[in-house]
């Protein structure tokens, strides 16, 4: 062997601390595959947030044994603040300086079994939360958040600035889907991994929450069948409606935390509601609308009061290896942006017609989801002039193309609101995620149903998308919800009634 | 902390202290090289004359026949690569997979600079099958190589029948004895092997010297270049001490040869009783034709690693599969060789005794390993016991 092993090594392989399983533990986590040789496992007992019994087990090298050894008795007895803070220097530091080279792993390892295990431990407490959303709980009135932390330079900038802040930062990453990179072994480079190091680098605690099922039925479900029903949602939305708020609100609350942070570009204005923030080319409040208000009560968004090109200048100088990072992909569980082979592959495709605003066939497609409102390349009709999607009719399985000017509209009907402020304080709309309100009036046309009138027509409103209100100076939210249909110029002007095939 | 008990043989053998003797004139008092002319370059030159007939008497050869090295690795090269280089129309190797890497290496050089190499697989137990070694001989094969022994398993290849095979082919072999010396009888006279390799430090002589038999008339061209000893084909000052060392080594090989395999043979056997009573224990390899002194062990539910330095910790030193492939966490090619899958490649060790090792030793370790093992299996999520 090139190098050896420090004698505190063999004194753990010895004499290993901790070892076994407890017989009905709070939480259970697993480490590494057999085929990468390496597997770990660690069971917690975890009472008022101690951890009161931590037991390992160990197959692998000796750097594996020894590490999982001298991190159960890092952690046992502590509070699990602390027990989330212990870094894989920690460990090293305990079995009396470094492994000898490639076999650093075995810190990885034994680090993300427990963590894992602290993960179950909490998932177990969630209970319903993981499929049902979670409400929120009571502050305490102390300086204290837990941080949603992606692995990204924004979130981790986040974590950084409410520290220096003289918050109390506890980071959460969440297992939203199986699709984050070598999220099945430990050989892969990880986003949990990679966040968690970032965590640690900065001192803080970090935790691990497992969404899946939660994410998949309210984001990811909700995602194909709007695309089926011919809509266009928007994912982030969803997140952010129903998992992101929550989940970080929950694990606050079990830490008796104060307060939630993440890594968007908004603020928190008087109302509360969602405010403009300082760096309005980033800004995110389109995305945020469906945040519960009491849940926006006791968010902080560190990042509204920076310009992006700040906060990587803040990583840079703070020496955080996010800050080369590219920015996160629209869509994080199709990392490819390949969302209608996506689609594709969760639905049977059924082929249609393709028709013109007269009912006119032009033409066949292969399925309705592969077509959005406003969508110009790949109809496969030639035409002299470019041909836009201007309807989808999934029941009829038609879709119809237009001209372009065939896209503008006048007015959207909204439904499924989350109002802020007084909807009469409403002066302007925003329908799509990167463009700019437009002067709008609002009409309440009952059943939750809100129309706005537009003096100046609109292209490309698409059901399903975001509709988000905003005072007169344009700097707050005053409430959003999802366009349920809108009525084209034409439509408006002949007095006609709904398409056929239209649907709410 | 008493001595501890050394059953890692087959990495190294403990120095013979009548070998060391013989050595430490050449250390002390005496100054010669063995090229000058004077009478200390004369004393040196009869040393290592000495130590030639006492090597080529070992093995059934003819001194002329005897060329020494700076150890097991480079007779091998010497031979892999000056075989080759000796008949350059001839392109193509015939290699088993399971040659130490002093040969593969060898080989797989010769592989990246246009040699066609015919790897030959071995069946469970570590063997070679005659059979597929010849239909994988061709008119343009510049050399074989099949080792006489494994170094891991320990399993023992039907060398005599390979060479006859090959001198009906007209195709040099090479063997690899390094492991066999000293606990198979070699008789050059009787076995047509082109080329042979020995290593001192593992018949109980000094590390650093070893040596290659050529068969008279087989040609062999020189991979090393410098004054010309050992008729050219090795250059290099000779190591007088070291060679001193090596002859006396098999002087003494050759004479105790029987004692020491018939007592080996008795403690590996006294290991394996006591081992594989332990579930999920099992022996590697060939049960018969293998080395007296190995057992090869599979440890169902334990990394080799966790059990080689725990066991070394309460006194017992073992090997974990081959001492060079323990560096790096790769599985041993060997064990793939044979049908292992990764994880099972992780899982064993290797116990070798030596002439000297006691059966007091011996019990004392089936004691040791069987405690290790189990605490191992206790620590271990994989093994359900």
């Amino acid at each position: 062997m090139a190098e050896r092993y420090h004698p505190q090594v063999i004194e753990h392989l010895v004499r290993p601390r901790h070892v076994g399983e407890l017989p009905s533990p709070d939480g259970t986590g697993e480490s590494g595959d057999s085929a990468c040789g390496d597997v770990a496992r660690f069971t917690v007992k975890v009472e008022d947030n101690v951890v009161r019994e931590v037991r390992y087990k160990v197959y692998g090298c000796v750097a594996c044994i020894a590490a999982g050894s001298a991190l159960a008795e890092l952690v046992q007895g502590e509070d699990l603040l602390r027990a989330a803070s212990v870094t894989k220097e920690d460990v090293q530091e305990a079995l009396g300086g470094p492994l000898p080279s490639g076999k650093e792993h075995a810190l990885t390892l034994v680090l993300d079994a427990l963590h894992k295990a602290i993960e179950d431990h909490f998932n177990r407490r969630a209970g319903s939360m993981l499929v049902d959303g979670y409400g929120g709980g009571r502050g305490t009135g102390k300086k204290t958040v837990v941080a949603a932390m992606s692995g990204g330079v924004d979130s981790a900038v986040t974590a950084l600035l409410l520290k220096e802040a003289g918050y109390e930062v506890a980071c959460v990453t969440f297992r939203l889907h199986d699709g984050e990179r070598g999220s099945r072994s430990c050989c892969s480079p990880d986003t949990v991994l990679f966040a968690r190091d970032t965590a640690h680098r900065m001192g803080l605690p970090h935790f691990t929450l497992n969404l899946k099922e939660l994410f998949d039925r309210r984001v990811m479900q909700d995602f194909v069948g709007s695309y089926e029903a011919g809509k266009t949602p928007n994912p982030c939305v969803s997140c952010n409606a129903h998992v992101k708020f929550h989940a970080a609100a929950f694990l606050a609350d079990r830490l008796g935390f104060d307060h939630v942070a993440t890594g968007h570009y908004a603020r928190v204005g008087e109302g509360p509601t969602l405010a403009r923030p300082v760096d309005e080319s980033k800004d995110q409040t389109y995305v945020l609308w469906p945040m519960p208000q009491e849940l926006l009560a006791r968010t902080v968004f560190p990042l509204g009061e920076y310009r992006k090109t700040e906060v990587r200048k803040i990583a840079e100088d703070r020496g955080l290896a996010v800050a080369y990072t590219p920015e996160s992909q629209d869509i994080c569980f199709i990392p490819d942006g390949n969302y209608r082979s996506f689609i594709r592959k969760k639905v049977a495709a059924e082929p249609g017609e393709i028709v013109d605003s007269g009912g006119e066939v032009l033409g066949r497609h292969a399925g309705v989801v592969d077509f959005t409102i406003g969508q110009r390349r790949g109809i496969g009709v030639s035409a002299p002039r470019p041909l836009y999607v201007t309807e989808v009719r999934p029941q009829s399985k038609q879709v119809v193309v237009g001209r372009k000017q065939d896209l503008e509209v006048r007015e959207v009907r909204v439904s499924g609101m989350n109002w802020f402020l007084d909807p009469s304080e409403a002066r302007a709309v925003q329908v799509r995620y990167n463009s700019v309100p437009v002067e709008c009036e609002i009409e309440d046309a009952g059943d939750g149903e809100w129309i706005a009138h537009l003096p100046e027509p609109v292209a490309g409103v698409a059901p399903g998308q975001s509709a988000v209100f905003y005072t007169g100076d344009g700097q707050r939210v005053v409430g959003g919800g999802v366009v349920s249909r809108s009525r084209p110029k034409a439509t408006v002007e002949s007095g006609g009634g709904r398409a056929a095939g239209d649907i709410e | 902390m008493s001595t501890p008990v050394y059953l890692d043989n087959a990495a190294t053998t403990p120095l013979d202290s009548r070998v060391l003797e013989a050595m430490l004139p050449h250390l002390g008092g005496r100054r010669g090289n063995a090229s000058s002319l004077h009478a200390s370059g004369a004393a040196a030159l009869d040393a290592v004359e000495e130590a030639r007939a006492s090597v080529a008497a070992f093995m059934g050869a003819e001194p002329g026949e005897i060329f020494f090295t700076s150890g097991g690795t480079e007779a091998d090269n010497i031979a892999v690569l000056g075989l080759a280089a000796a008949s350059p129309e001839n392109q193509h190797l015939v290699v088993s997979r399971i040659e130490h890497p002093a040969v593969r290496q060898a080989a797989e050089h010769l592989g990246r600079i246009g040699y066609e190499v015919s790897w030959i697989g071995v069946n469970e137990e570590g063997r070679v099958d005659p059979e597929e070694f010849a239909a994988a001989l061709r008119p343009d094969t510049a050399l074989a190589a099949v080792m006489w022994a494994n170094n891991e398993v320990g399993t023992v290849q039907p060398v005599e029948e390979l060479a006859v095979i090959c001198e009906q082919r007209g195709v040099p072999l090479h063997v690899d004895a390094v492991q066999a010396a000293g606990r198979i009888r070699i008789d050059l006279g009787s076995v047509p092997i082109a080329t042979l390799a020995i290593s001192g430090h593992k018949l109980y002589g000094p590390q650093g010297v070893g040596a290659l038999y050529v068969r008279r008339g087989v040609e062999v061209r020189p991979t090393v270049f410098g004054g010309g000893q050992e008729q050219g084909l090795r250059s290099g000052t000779h190591n007088v001490a070291g060679i001193a060392g090596l002859g006396e080594a098999a002087r003494l090989a050759a004479e105790e040869l029987d004692v020491r395999v018939a007592h080996e043979e008795a403690l590996r056997d006294r290991i394996l009783d006591g081992v594989c009573s332990i579930p999920g224990v099992r022996l590697n390899g060939h049960a018969r034709e293998r080395l007296s002194n190995n057992a090869h062990l599979y440890v169902e539910g334990v990394e080799a690693e966790g059990l080689v330095l725990l066991c070394d910790a309460i006194g017992f030193e073992i090997g974990s599969g081959s001492a060079c492939a323990s560096g790096g966490h790769k599985a041993s090619s060997v064990l793939l060789a044979m049908g292992f899958d990764e994880q099972e490649a992780f899982s064993v060790v290797r116990v070798t005794v030596g002439k000297d090792t006691s059966e007091q030793e011996i019990d004392g370790f089936v004691e040791a390993f069987a405690t290790a093992v189990a605490r191992l299996r206790e620590l271990s999520p994989l093994y359900a016991g």
